[in-house]
């Protein structure tokens, strides 16, 4: 894989996409609070241009901070602050098991995902967050470039992870609790993953993911869940006569044969159960959920997610009965 | 109908294969790879096996697939009616079928070609083991297979031909007799009985035209193409244009023609008079309509009159119109060239002219061509021969007259000589018949070089050293390659003929002269030489009584007309020149010509020898063009032979085989509707299986 930023890029995200990220920022609702000057609002004051306050003058205190206008107001020594301009970590958690292989061409799940992360990992890297990045496999973690760095070699990095071929189950509740310890202060954690079948082998991982998540938000990180679907997953759309054979393409669950009028019913039922509940899940621990659906305009649903993550409104539910 | 193999019919137990596989075949599913398999729960236990028929259209497309080829390979057959007797030992065989017009009747739905295809397969069926069998039609450009001892191609080749519509042709079934024995003998004698299987309707032309025998050894056994000899189908009753011919009508109009003929109604005498309606047309527009009442198996004449607008030869026809599903289709129309001006000039000069009529040297002559029936106009008048020398010196000399008949006439004068020669190399026709007048040495010195051999010396039959006892000269069977006699056959109607005075001639090979009638003895009788432009007939007796009975023959009014069109080169043809189907067209040339046919297709001949082409292609009725580079365009027409109309059935023998015969039906394969049905079935269930198959 090149380490040319451009062409690293390219392997991930498609031109139409590369065209929508020129002259654009990544802007966040929240503050952060980074060990490095950035561009993102920080929590705490400091050297910015967005004024915090003023507080009482202190011996040692810088004397030009005095804000004159106050203190005839006030009548006592005043400084006016500002809030600091940090650098975002930004964490990436990319599930590349075989759940994610579904789709051909541009609805590949993948692939949407893929050049999601690869879009919003090179306007970090542009304007000088950090990036780091973790990868769940054929029941495996990869976690080698999780700490978060600038630079873009990241960025190629990332576009090697995410050009492999994914195989396996990608073991959600472990990978987040694995990762748990080593993010730095005020991290953006944005997972991307179908978040259907969290850990096949773990009965309980649809409420040990949520329940890793909410503490990873206690910590004080941002959690973005950014859940990528295929159309026939919400829809269902088989209705020949003849038999099918649904197969795990992680491998972890057993082939289930059946006619697809008789299935459809139930699997409706079933999948918008757990999505309403995913969607409670996130709102009781505080993470933010942005679903996206592979077949749709990669350039929509990447100024869609700019903007949720930048506060504003969450669009409606995407459940079956808004698509139909 | 019969099943040669019926045990076959076992194999539609096999019917019960495709129910049962339906009913225990495993469907394999479509295999899909889908993540959120964990929703995916039946609310049933899943059945792959089938239990009960869920698709009745393709079980059916099978079931009936498989029904039909086991119908198929029982080998089903129909026996036809036609039972023939066939030579029960092995023998060479050739099947003579009659192609001829009058096998395009009608009987019980199908032609009597058509029906030939039974006849013949009731033939090849008997053929007993061992035997060859080869196939000729009476259509010269019809198939021509050598014998074989394999019957499958003759039977192939026989329905091939009989599924054809039949020609305009007009052939006897006994002409096609040379043409089999020659296949006979070209498969070479072998200990092997020969027999020529001769397929044909009941008419005179056709089976009643065959003798019992085509050789010694060799017999003819007549089949009849539809029905039995024993039992005859009923002939239908049908109408044909008999004749049309036309005349000027100058009292009317200079351009005005009489345009008449005569319909025939074939069938039984009985039945009441049926009223038809006749159509003139002219270039293709009707002009003229009228309605004749036809009594039963009787001729009803119709005439009409019309004048001529356009200049030049004008293509009409004649044609029984509303005339419905006659049985044998065609003969309802005639075609002809009208023209205004078409007519040879024959001058007659009366060498010997008396006042007594049957004494008249030209007498027989004159009233041959008057009682011709040709469509040719032939404008005769008679020349003493001081009016010949007059016309000759004059200024005219002889322009208008196309043909001089010099009818023993004394040797001309030097000067009328030449001009006679002059006027011949440009083009005139000279017919010269000898007689007491004609003196050898004066004809040889003043007309030798248009003469076709010197003359010798008159000579009275049996006086000749070694001829004494026959007192008179019969004429030989004549040459029918002659230009004059080509497109005849037969004899000719002359063979009667007995001559007491023929005029002896000098050999002379140099002068390319052709012989066209001989006498026994081989003394030349008839025999022509083109002289440059012109032409020139010897008739080496005379055109009277006096040296011969030749006037009195039958075949001398056709004779008459055949010189005197072959003389006439001026008027090559003639516009409103009308021959039957077959016939060949002698055109004057010496340059290509093409031919435009009435189906629109234009062929093209170079001239053959003496400055003609021969157009063979006349099996198509209608109106012909002929586009010369030099000289002006002829027309002709071509008509079906009437006698190919008459459908009346003679009474035909049965045949005379010795030995054992055999009685055989023709059996006809009907399986292979089913074969193609079959296909067409299995085509379905591919299609409708595909169509099952696709994704969505």
């Amino acid at each position: 894989m090149s380490q040319d930023p451009a062409q690293a890029l390219a392997a991930v995200v498609p031109p139409e996409l590369r065209d929508l990220l020129r002259g654009r920022q990544l802007v966040l609702a929240r503050p952060v609070g980074g060990p490095h000057a950035g561009r993102h609002t920080g929590v705490r004051a400091g050297l910015g241009d967005q004024f915090r306050g003023h507080r009482p003058y202190s011996p040692g205190d810088d004397p030009r901070r005095i804000d004159w206008r106050a203190v005839a107001r006030r009548d006592r020594l005043v400084l006016r602050q500002t809030d600091a301009e940090d650098a975002l970590s930004l964490v990436l958690l990319v599930d590349a098991g075989g759940g994610m292989s579904y789709g051909t061409g541009s609805s590949n799940k993948l692939r949407h995902a893929s050049a999601l992360a690869g879009a919003l990992a090179h306007l970090a890297l542009r304007q000088g967050d950090s990036l780091g990045f973790g990868l769940g496999r054929a029941g495996e973690l990869e976690l080698a470039q999780l700490r978060p760095r600038a630079g873009a070699s990241r960025l190629a990095a990332l576009a090697h992870a995410l050009t492999r071929e994914p195989t396996g189950i990608c073991p959600w509740p472990d990978l987040v609790a694995a990762i748990a310890p080593s993010l730095p202060r005020r991290s953006l954690v944005l997972l991307l993953s179908d978040l259907l079948d969290p850990d096949p082998n773990k009965p309980d991982a649809d409420e040990l993911l949520l329940r890793n998540l909410a503490a990873l938000r206690s910590r004080g990180h941002d959690v973005v869940l950014v859940q990528v679907l295929h159309r026939d997953e919400l829809e269902f759309p088989w209705t020949e006569r003849g038999m099918l054979r649904f197969e795990d393409p992680r491998g972890a669950r057993e082939p289930l044969e059946g006619h697809a009028p008789g299935l459809r019913a139930d699997y409706l039922e079933r999948l918008h159960a757990h999505l309403a509940g995913l969607d409670r899940g996130c709102a009781d621990a505080g993470l933010h959920l942005h679903r996206s659906v592979s077949d749709e305009p990669l350039t929509g649903a990447l100024l869609a997610l700019l903007a949720r993550l930048a506060g504003h409104p969450e669009p409606a539910p995407l459940t079956l009965e808004a698509r139909r | 109908m019969s099943l040669l193999a019926p045990l076959m019919l076992l194999g539609l137990l096999g019917l019960a294969l495709p129910l049962l596989a339906h009913l225990r075949g495993k469907e394999q599913p479509r295999k899909l790879a889908f993540a959120a398999l964990r929703f995916l729960a039946p609310r049933d236990v899943v059945i792959t096996q089938r239990r009960r028929l869920r698709d009745r259209v393709l079980l059916a497309l099978r079931l009936g697939l498989l029904a039909l080829l086991i119908l198929a390979l029982t080998r089903p057959v129909s026996v036809g009616d036609a039972r023939v007797a066939v030579l029960g030992e092995a023998h060479d065989a050739v099947l003579l079928l009659d192609a001829s017009f009058s096998m395009g009747l009608q009987v019980d739905g199908h032609s009597l070609r058509a029906a030939s295809d039974d006849a013949a397969a009731a033939i090849l069926e008997a053929l007993p083991a061992g035997s060859r069998v080869g196939l000729l039609t009476t259509d010269p450009g019809g198939p021509r297979l050598e014998l074989s001892a394999d019957p499958d191609r003759v039977r192939e080749a026989v329905a091939h031909w009989a599924s054809e519509p039949a020609g305009a042709g007009a052939w006897t079934l006994e002409s096609g007799l040379p043409g089999a024995l020659a296949l006979l003998r070209q498969a070479g004698e072998g200990p092997q009985r020969q027999v020529v299987y001769a397929i044909g309707d009941f008419t005179a032309r056709g089976l009643g035209s065959l003798p019992t025998t085509a050789a010694p050894e060799v017999p003819v056994v007549p089949v009849a193409a539809a029905g039995s000899l024993t039992a005859p189908p009923p002939v239908p009753e049908h109408m044909s244009l008999e004749s049309v011919a036309w005349s000027p009508a100058r009292e009317l109009d200079p351009q005005a023609v009489h345009i008449s003929g005569e319909v025939r109604r074939h069938g039984p005498a009985d039945g009441l008079v049926r009223r038809i309606v006749l159509v003139l047309r002219i270039a293709d527009e009707p002009a003229a309509r009228a309605e004749i009442d036809v009594p039963a198996a009787g001729l009803a004449s119709f005439e009409f009159t019309h004048t001529i607008a356009a200049a030049g030869p004008t293509a009409a026809s004649v044609e029984i119109a509303e005339l419905d599903n006659d049985p044998l289709p065609g003969d309802e129309v005639r075609h002809l060239w009208l023209a205004g001006e078409d007519s040879i000039h024959v001058a007659l000069v009366n060498g010997d002219p008396s006042e007594m009529r049957a004494h008249d040297e030209v007498f027989f002559l004159a009233t041959a061509l008057a009682a011709s029936g040709s469509a040719r106009r032939l404008r005769v008048h008679s020349l003493a021969p001081d009016q010949l020398e007059a016309r000759l010196r004059g200024e005219d000399r002889l322009a208008d007259v196309d043909v001089l008949v010099l009818a023993n006439v004394r040797a001309p004068a030097d000067d009328i000589a030449a001009a006679l020669r002059e006027r011949v190399a440009a083009g005139m026709g000279l017919w010269i018949s000898v007689g007491d007048r004609v003196d050898a040495r004066s004809y040889n010195a003043r007309l030798g070089p248009l003469l076709p051999l010197l003359l010798r010396e008159p000579l009275v039959v049996g006086t000749a050293p070694g001829r004494t006892e026959a007192r008179t000269e019969a004429v030989a069977p004549p040459n029918l390659a002659h230009p004059i006699l080509l497109g005849l056959q037969g004899e000719l109607g002359l063979l009667g003929t007995r001559t007491r005075r023929i005029f002896l001639l000098e050999p002379d090979a140099s002068r390319n002269a052709e012989v066209a009638l001989s006498f026994t003895s081989g003394a030349p009788a008839l025999l022509s030489r083109p002289y440059e432009r012109g032409r020139v007939a010897l008739l080496t007796t005379s055109i009277d009584r006096d040296w011969s009975d030749l006037p009195l023959r039958p075949g001398f009014v056709p004779l008459a007309e055949r010189v005197l069109a072959w003389l006439d080169t001026g008027h090559p043809g003639g516009a409103a020149t009308t021959i039957l189907a077959g016939e060949p067209r002698f055109i004057p040339t010496d340059r290509p010509i093409s031919v435009l046919t009435p189906d629109g297709h234009e062929r093209v001949l170079p001239p053959e020898r003496e400055g003609q082409a021969v157009f063979k292609d006349t099996l198509v009725p209608g109106h012909y063009r002929v586009t010369r580079p030099s000289g002006e365009p002829l027309t002709f027409a071509v008509q079906r032979d009437p006698a190919e109309s008459d459908t009346t059935m003679v009474p035909v023998r049965p045949p005379t085989l010795d030995g054992d015969q055999v009685l055989a039906a023709a059996q006809h394969p009907r399986w292979r509707p089913l074969v193609l049905l079959a296909a067409l079935l299995l085509l379905l269930e591919t299609l409708l299986r595909l169509r099952r198959a696709s994704p969505r």
